[in-house]
């Protein structure tokens, strides 16, 4: 009970406290969701508190993403006239991006020599997490691994998504937007968000129309050949 | 009403939704998570005028301005996962840094491709 306690306050402290360092010097090694985890991660490891206890602590935040998740509906409402003039680009991106997402994933892994069951749980990695462990889950993966690939995918998005934006010259709100969401789920769209209204938007249907997409195509996900 | 108190009632409206659609879920085994189908209902309930935004702007976009906060439990949870990420670490967080990359270069350009030939196809 009491460590349970502590766990939330922790977390609540070390994340407010990230938010305002990266408030004051917006770098992505400060972003407060890389930073969080790494001293929460610490933290534990140093007073041998186990993950158990943390979870049991902290679970009304992880289950706050769920009423968030339903909260997207407002931002989609608002901008409905902006999505349904981009309609065909976003849809197309989003499709081309989630094939992308799950061949790529098998080819690398299988390259890179990652067992089977690890490329299971990678697979899904780059759709928002419900989504991402319950795909895992029926194409064998271990759902719970799978989340934490989520989260990596994430940050790794949030840390190359701008750079490759530059890279690859793409100016359209919408295009950055997509590129965001499709890849990087939530976190990406906190980018996009800081971006703009419009590509942070663009970014929120792209994020749920991947994972609708993910979700339909994991019937399918067993079947891909893993080199 | 204080911006606080509405945000607490409109935050816990939207956990009741949550709740609801997760039950709807449950009863019917359907293949998509609650809060997904929670999205789409409130859309489309926005879009019918059968709800207002009023009621759950407040709370709703406070959830947003703090989602990754939600995401930090899960993120310390690769914790369980040490002697997983010791053995293969290199090779996992490159696949899913080099896929990502992928991803992000297949939807931006593709879109941008598609909105160039839409311009054209105007003038």
């Amino acid at each position: 009970m009491i460590t349970g306690l502590i766990s939330f306050f922790l977390t609540i402290i070390i994340y407010y406290g990230a938010k305002w360092c990266y408030a004051r010097r917006p770098k992505v090694y400060l972003s407060p969701l890389l930073v969080t985890p790494i001293l929460l991660v610490a933290i534990l490891s140093w007073t041998h508190l186990s993950y158990q206890e943390y979870h049991a602590g902290t679970e009304l935040l992880s289950y706050l993403l769920q009423p968030a998740t339903v909260a997207f509906a407002i931002p989609l409402y608002k901008y409905s006239a902006v999505l349904k003039r981009h309609a065909v680009e976003i849809a197309a991106g989003v499709l081309s991006g989630s094939v992308a997402a799950v061949f790529s994933t098998a080819l690398l892994g299988g390259w890179l020599h990652v067992n089977p069951q690890m490329i299971h749980s990678l697979i899904p990695h780059s759709v928002t997490t419900p989504i991402a462990m319950g795909v895992s889950e029926r194409i064998g993966g271990v759902p719970t691994l799978t989340a934490v690939f989520v989260i990596i995918t994430g940050l790794a998005g949030a840390f190359i998504g701008p750079w490759l934006i530059r890279l690859l010259g793409i100016h359209s709100e919408v295009a950055r937007g997509v590129l965001l969401g499709t890849s990087a789920h939530g976190a990406g769209t906190s980018k996009a968000f800081e971006i703009s209204q419009v590509a942070g938007t663009i970014s929120s249907i792209s994020m749920i129309l991947a994972a609708l997409i993910t979700l339909c195509a994991a019937p399918w996900m067993d079947s891909i050949p893993i080199p | 009403m204080s911006t606080v108190i509405k945000r607490i009632w409109q935050i816990s409206l939207l956990i009741v939704i949550t709740m609801a659609m997760n039950g709807l879920v449950r009863i019917f085994h359907l293949p998509i998570p609650g809060s997904i189908l929670g999205m789409i209902a409130v859309y489309l309930l926005l879009q019918a005028k059968m709800i207002k935004l009023e009621w759950l702007e407040t709370g709703g976009s406070w959830l947003l301005s703090e989602l990754l906060l939600f995401f930090i439990p899960p993120a310390v949870g690769v914790i369980q996962f040490t002697h997983v990420l010791k053995a293969d670490g290199e090779h996992l967080l490159l696949a899913v840094i080099l896929s990502t990359a992928v991803v992000m270069a297949c939807a931006g350009l593709s879109v941008q491709y598609i909105a160039k030939r839409k311009e054209k196809g105007r003038t």
